[in-house]
């Protein structure tokens, strides 16, 4: 078993690396303090191919394979998880046209989106509908060649910056999952509409926003797949998606870990650094341990996932896993800072924060638990 | 201005070194290998002129294990890569090295303009370019902070402690450049992913070196440990000690240290 990367990772990773440390890290505290979308950095990232990480040349995108991706969502969320959500969901968005789209939309949509000239957006939740997908209220009628879409989406990533929308409706209400079914819609659409932003606890540089529609008029053309078809794409959508919320979550857990680890080594009590006392020394080797075995799952799913395997139980317990691993190191790091830990004079509070996220967002831990126990129980 | 060569040196990665805090000695296990830093600013030097005349851009290395250095060097834009790589370049010195880029430019057939940095993180030497340049009878320029083509020759600033000298280069040259010269940018994921379908010629010690002799090192380590760093330790507020006393014990003591 090869664990080693190549040499096109390598480089990739210590790029990305390098430009969060440069010119990530120093707005990192500024934007999630001011609730600001980064649009300097998220342009530099559009220079860099970010936005076409792991989509194929042939539609405009940089190429590379899930593990690259996975691991430039952990380099920039090791400073900043407003900058990796952004890029993951993103890339979540455009995967329900890479993976279920024609050929016709895949070259249509795909460069724009690839360049990053348009943001995607992946729109499946609603007020009514969280978990519970077969609740979604919007609807897609038929109408000759279009569909005549109504209703709203909340908590949509990168919503009010976004540029194109794979947005998912009932049109057969009566067959419930089975009466999804996902569009390709552009933003200037008419009867599109981007409502308000959420003020949200963590990943405040990420824009999070509500978006609605009344008799917005979509080509049939615009319909991703087969009618009906869009709860089982979405999914599927969401397994590779899941492996970069992984990755966010564990360079969260990382960049709070090397926190903790440089902040124990320095501060003195009792003439000595706390770092020497062994109460702090097993919490560091927890923590570390921690992180290795969330980044291993990850790694491996993605992995999987370049292999053509279906990863549905891998991405999910390496989400759940590099979830739950976020929270717990970044709560320890907190504690190992003491009462500065709980100010913002170090960056440990905001970790903690963005970590919550990654416990909730693209299938909860609880929804992670349901697909694992599925998988292991048919 | 039809060949620009950049010369660049893979070397360990000082981030990676660990210092023995009781014997002061350098851990070099587990070390892993990068593109010396200074180096990004050579290439980005020749990238900057093959956007202004379209000359053909190649690489040259050579050391230990430089086939690694190839998708590095080659994402940051330059056009192919010629390296060597052999086990007897663990030990060379500016003028081994020297030598044996001399040998692998002149087997290129020579170059317009020959592009290196001003020195290398390890050995930190800053000898390669002028002895590059006295072995191919090429003009030297060091210390240059500013290079850009004019008609068929080549205006250069060069940063020296009383100022900067501006000079005109005609005819082929080595150019050393500075830091200052440029800020080298990230490559972007096109760019490393692409540096596979790039070229890259390997060529072995024996064709570029008729005489082994001159390429023996004449510089020998005998010691290499990290500088020392002792603090005297001194706190003037100890003891419910005021500001006020606190500061002129410290102006007492600075000016005790000849800083003041």
């Amino acid at each position: 078993m090869d664990f080693s990367l190549t040499e096109e990772q390598t480089l990739i990773r210590d790029m990305v690396r390098e430009f969060a440390e440069k010119e990530v890290k120093p707005i990192a505290a500024e934007i999630d303090r001011n609730h600001r979308f980064p649009v300097e950095t998220v342009e530099r990232m559009k220079e860099l191919d970010l936005f076409g990480l792991s989509i194929p040349e042939e539609y405009g995108g940089s190429g590379g394979d899930t593990v690259t991706y996975a691991l430039a969502c952990e380099e920039l969320a090791k400073v900043c998880a407003s900058h990796s959500a952004i890029l993951s969901v993103h890339i979540t968005g455009i995967k329900s046209v890479l993976l279920f789209g024609t050929e016709e939309q895949k070259r249509k949509y795909i460069p724009d989106m690839a360049s990053g000239k348009k943001i995607a957006c992946f729109c499946l939740t609603e007020p009514g509908a969280g978990t519970d997908a077969s609740a979604l209220q919007s609807r897609g009628v038929r109408q000759g060649d279009t569909y005549i879409l109504n209703g709203s989406k909340i908590f949509i990533t990168n919503g009010g910056v976004g540029g194109t929308y794979c947005l998912y409706v009932m049109t057969q209400p009566e067959k419930k999952l089975k009466g999804i079914t996902g569009f390709i819609v552009d933003r200037e659409t008419p009867g599109f509409a981007v409502g308000q932003s959420e003020d949200k606890m963590g990943i405040r540089a990420s824009v999070t926003s509500e978006i609605m529609y009344r008799d917005m008029v979509v080509p049939a053309e615009n319909m991703i797949g087969a009618e009906g078809e869009g709860f089982k794409y979405a999914m599927k959508v969401l397994d590779s998606g899941r492996i970069g919320m992984a990755a966010q979550a564990v360079g969260i857990a990382q960049g709070a870990l090397d926190a903790a680890v440089a902040y124990v080594k320095d501060r003195t009590q009792f003439g000595k650094p706390i770092a020497a006392n062994q109460g702090i020394q097993w919490m560091i080797a927890e923590m570390a341990a921690q992180v290795e075995a969330a980044r291993l799952l990850t790694y491996r799913a993605a992995a999987l996932n370049d292999q053509g395997v279906r990863i549905s139980k891998e991405a999910a317990m390496a989400k759940l896993v590099a979830a739950t691993t976020a929270m717990d190191v970044t709560v320890k790091a907190v504690q190992l800072h003491g009462g500065i830990g709980y100010t913002k004079a170090y960056p440990v509070e905001r970790f903690m924060r963005d970590a919550k996220i990654t416990e909730i967002y693209e299938g909860t831990n609880e929804v992670m638990k349901m697909v694992i126990a599925g998988s292991v129980l048919s | 201005m039809k060949r620009v060569i950049v010369c660049y040196k893979w070397v360990p990665d000082g981030a990676d070194i660990r210092i023995d805090e009781r014997t002061r000695t350098l851990a070099m296990d587990g070390v892993s290998w990068t593109l010396n830093d200074f180096d990004r600013n050579a290439i980005e030097a020749g990238v900057q002129i093959k956007a202004a005349t379209g000359c053909d851009l190649i690489g040259v290395t050579a050391g230990v294990d430089t086939e690694a250095s190839g998708k590095d060097a080659l994402s940051r834009g330059l056009d192919s890569l010629y390296y060597l790589s052999d086990q007897a370049m663990a030990d060379a010195d500016s003028r081994t090295t020297s030598e044996v880029l001399a040998g692998m430019i002149g087997r290129l057939g020579g170059a317009d303009l020959v592009i290196c940095s001003e020195a290398s993180d390890d050995e930190y030497a800053q000898q390669t370019g002028p002895r590059l340049a006295a072995l191919l009878g090429y003009s030297s320029v060091t210390c240059v902070s500013a290079l850009s083509p004019s008609g068929e020759s080549l205006s250069a600033s060069r940063k020296l402690e009383e100022g900067v000298e501006d000079v005109e280069i005609a005819g082929p040259a080595v150019v050393s450049v500075v830091p200052d010269i440029n800020q080298p940018p990230f490559p972007s994921v096109k760019q490393i992913l692409g540096a596979k379908k790039k070229p890259s010629q390997a060529v072995a010690l024996a064709e570029v070196v008729g005489d082994m002799d001159r390429i023996r090192p004449q510089l020998r380590t005998d010691s290499l440990l990290a500088p020392e760093v002792s603090r005297k330790r001194v706190s003037l507020s100890a003891g419910g000690v005021g500001a006020a006393d606190a500061v002129a014990g410290l102006l007492k003591a600075l000016a005790a240290e000849g800083v003041l």
